[in-house]
């Protein structure tokens, strides 16, 4: 929501707004032409509804969620290249601040500006029988912004990677799929949407929840895993893949991201993601119910990784349900992940981030936390052109000083402590998010998606009123998020 | 550079043991029919063609001539509804002839199954009076004329015992509206004979047909 750097020059946005609608034009006269279409299009010569339910990407249907568990390998080899980009606009409802050390334009530097987000290559497709790939890199327009001049820097870095082995036998009585997958993102792999990686926020650029398990995004693009699933009947899918950190000969999974930069994690070892889910397909609906989780040990300081890690234990459970039948295509999916953290010993029982000396006698970090993530969404497409979705999430658990980032004067009660920040001040300590997205999004070719989403928060940083102490609600974080969203 | 060509060995390595049987490749005729049943058909029309979904039509006895006739329309694009263009398309575009025909002969061999349905009585009872009888006033004919006296289809004509009443609608409408279909033209003459309220009767009255 706040950007760190200051404004956006001048100049630059205007060449950024001349992309942009140079970005539209292309956009729409690449999704007029018919042999210009994404990568899985020209392998199986389907239209994207096949494998997409309402062609709303990224959601799986049935058929799409065997293409995916087979190793993207059904139909001929074609040319494995496609690209998407996303041009949007996002207005937060209130920008202002009282904190005098607030500055309206650095805290919300591309509010109300329409920018061309980011853009992402696919390299994906059939390789042999049994090998296929998905790999897709990402150059974000908006990364940082120099330090020098202010001007936004962009950056091409490594996005989400699944390279798979599958096969699948037939006998009497049983259709066995099983595989192996190199990934770099735990549950990218998952064929259902209810998992972090693929069901919600999938637009970039759209509104979520500040702090989320790790599983849900915390290491992606960070490690190297290798698994193992099977798909059993079309009704019984598991899978156990080990993540590592994607350094050294795994790095490839990882470009552009490195500790320096502050983006990339140092993990302890092999650690384990599990996946156990129970689906069945009955007429036009379709149903799963499963869990995951992952257990993982992560370096406090991933420029020096030794030492004692903090130790992350996630478990999920999730559930998706699908009634697809042409023209309608609905989708709803549900996850709720608890995670318990325990943390390095250079982590826990630290100084209070705005007592770093301790002379005010605020507490010490904790040692350990819990944190709780529950997410649903429910999606509606009609004739695969017109639709609109509904979601939910709501962020809760323990309370910890280290996020404190504001905090009242114990000397002085209602003072505020110098350094206490607001907008993204957290004066309860606590990571409580809650938000509602309701959005309407209309496909005109099957190409390009334009949508609008309207996000409401109810609660944010611990509190619904006032949760930065300077007097900041909740709501005042509402957003308004417009998108072109293309895929040729 | 020596991990490249270690994964330029393992990937021609698992291309040349890949097993055509099992092979979900669409553009090369040495792959037997009953690998393209088993690992792409099958995936929306069931392994025994009684598509479990009502969006996918079911093949399990359907006269070859029939499935044969379709699959060509598909690869030539003579059949362009939305069913057709965009799942059935890209999949049968290279197909040979003789994977077409071996694809028609694995489900005509199927054995259908019922296809419960919550139709109600009336309307099923009002569709089997037009799909036996017919109605003489608007000169439409018997739809037992054509696809057997008991839905079991024949030759080119399909099969539409426990066909998803769904589909079976959606397809009227094709021949009804659109020029999407010119291989089943003498299907439009006959949907425009149908009454709006004939073509939820017939779809109905076909799907509760056992066909045997």
């Amino acid at each position: 929501m706040r950007e760190s750097k200051s404004e956006c020059a001048a100049g630059n946005l205007q060449a950024v707004r001349h992309a942009t609608f140079l970005l539209l034009a292309v956009l729409l006269s690449w999704s007029l032409q018919a042999h210009a279409i994404p990568a899985f299009n020209r392998q199986t010569g389907q239209n994207c509804v096949a494998c997409h339910a309402g062609g709303q990407f990224p959601d799986l249907t049935p058929y799409g969620r065997i293409f995916k568990l087979t190793g993207y390998t059904i139909g001929e080899h074609a040319l494995p290249l496609a690209a998407m980009a996303v041009a949007s606009v996002n207005k937060t409802q209130k920008t202002s601040s009282p904190d005098p050390a607030f500055d309206e334009r650095a805290g919300f530097p591309k509010d109300g500006n329409l920018i061309f987000q980011t853009a992402s290559v696919f390299l994906a497709g059939r390789i042999t029988n049994n090998l296929g790939a998905f790999v897709q890199v990402t150059y974000n327009n908006y990364d940082a912004q120099s330090p020098s001049d202010s001007h936004w820097v962009g950056h091409t870095s490594s996005d989400n990677l699944d390279l798979r082995y599958a096969d699948r036998y037939f006998s009497p009585g049983s259709d066995f799929i099983f595989g192996a997958t190199m990934n770099n993102n735990p549950t990218v792999q998952d064929p259902w949407n209810s998992v972090p990686a693929w069901g919600y926020n999938t637009v970039p650029g759209s509104s979520g929840p500040g702090t989320t398990p790790l599983i849900a995004g915390g290491l992606a693009q960070n490690v190297a895993g290798w698994g193992g699933y099977v798909f059993w009947n079309r009704t019984i899918y598991a899978e156990l893949t080990g993540y590592r950190t994607a350094n050294g000969v795994w790095s490839f999974m990882s470009q552009g991201f490195n500790t320096q930069r502050g983006d990339m994690q140092i993990v302890k070892g092999t650690n384990p993601y599990w996946r156990l889910a129970l689906a069945h397909e009955w007429g036009p609906h379709s149903a799963m119910v499963g869990t995951y989780g992952m257990d993982a040990r992560v370096f406090p300081d991933p420029t020096d990784p030794a030492g004692s890690t903090n130790h992350f234990r996630d478990a999920a459970i999730d559930a998706q349900y699908q009634y697809i039948l042409d023209p309608h295509a609905v989708t709803v999916t549900a996850t709720y992940i608890h995670e318990k953290v325990d943390y390095a010993d250079s982590v826990a029982g630290q100084p209070h981030p705005l007592d770093p000396d301790g002379t005010l006698g605020l507490p010490l970090t904790n040692s350990s936390d819990t944190l709780r993530m529950f997410r649903a969404k429910a999606t509606y497409a009609y004739h695969a052109r017109f639709g609109g979705s509904l979601s939910y999430f709501d962020v809760s658990g323990t309370s910890n000083p280290a996020l404190q980032t504001s905090a009242f004067d114990p000397a002085n009660p209602g003072q505020l402590l110098e350094g206490s920040e607001g907008v993204t001040g957290n004066l309860a300590g606590n990571p409580g998010t809650r938000a509602w997205t309701a959005g309407a999004f209309w496909t005109p070719v099957q190409y390009a998606r334009v949508g609008l989403e309207y996000t409401a928060f109810t609660r944010f940083n611990g509190a619904s009123t006032n949760y930065d102490g300077f007097g900041r609600n909740a709501r005042d974080n509402n957003t308004v998020f417009l998108y072109v969203w293309g895929a040729f | 550079m020596k991990n490249t060509i270690l994964a330029a060995i393992v990937i021609a390595a698992c291309a040349g043991c890949a097993a055509p049987e099992r092979s979900r490749a669409l553009n090369d005729p040495a792959i037997p029919p009953l690998a393209l049943v088993q690992q792409v058909c099958s995936n929306c029309h069931g392994l025994d063609g009684n598509a479990p979904s009502s969006n996918f039509p079911r093949l399990a006895a359907q006269p070859p001539a029939y499935v044969v006739a379709q699959l060509k329309a598909f690869r030539s694009h003579g059949r362009s509804d939305p069913a057709g263009f965009e799942y059935m398309w890209g999949l049968s575009r290279h197909l040979s002839d003789a994977q077409i025909d071996g694809i028609a002969a694995y489900f005509a061999a199927q054995a259908p199954l019922p296809n419960p349905s919550h139709a109600d009585a009336a309307l099923v009872a009002r569709g089997r009076e037009i799909f036996d009888k017919g109605v003489a006033a608007r000169e439409l004919p018997p739809c037992a004329s054509c696809h057997g006296d008991r839905g079991q289809g024949k030759d080119g004509f399909p099969r539409l015992a426990g066909q998803h009443a769904d589909y079976v609608m959606k397809q009227l409408n094709v021949f009804y509206a659109t020029e999407q279909r010119p291989e089943g033209a003498v299907m439009k003459v006959i949907a425009h004979k149908l009454e709006a309220a004939d073509m939820p009767a017939v779809a109905a009255y076909v799907q509760s047909q056992a066909g045997s």
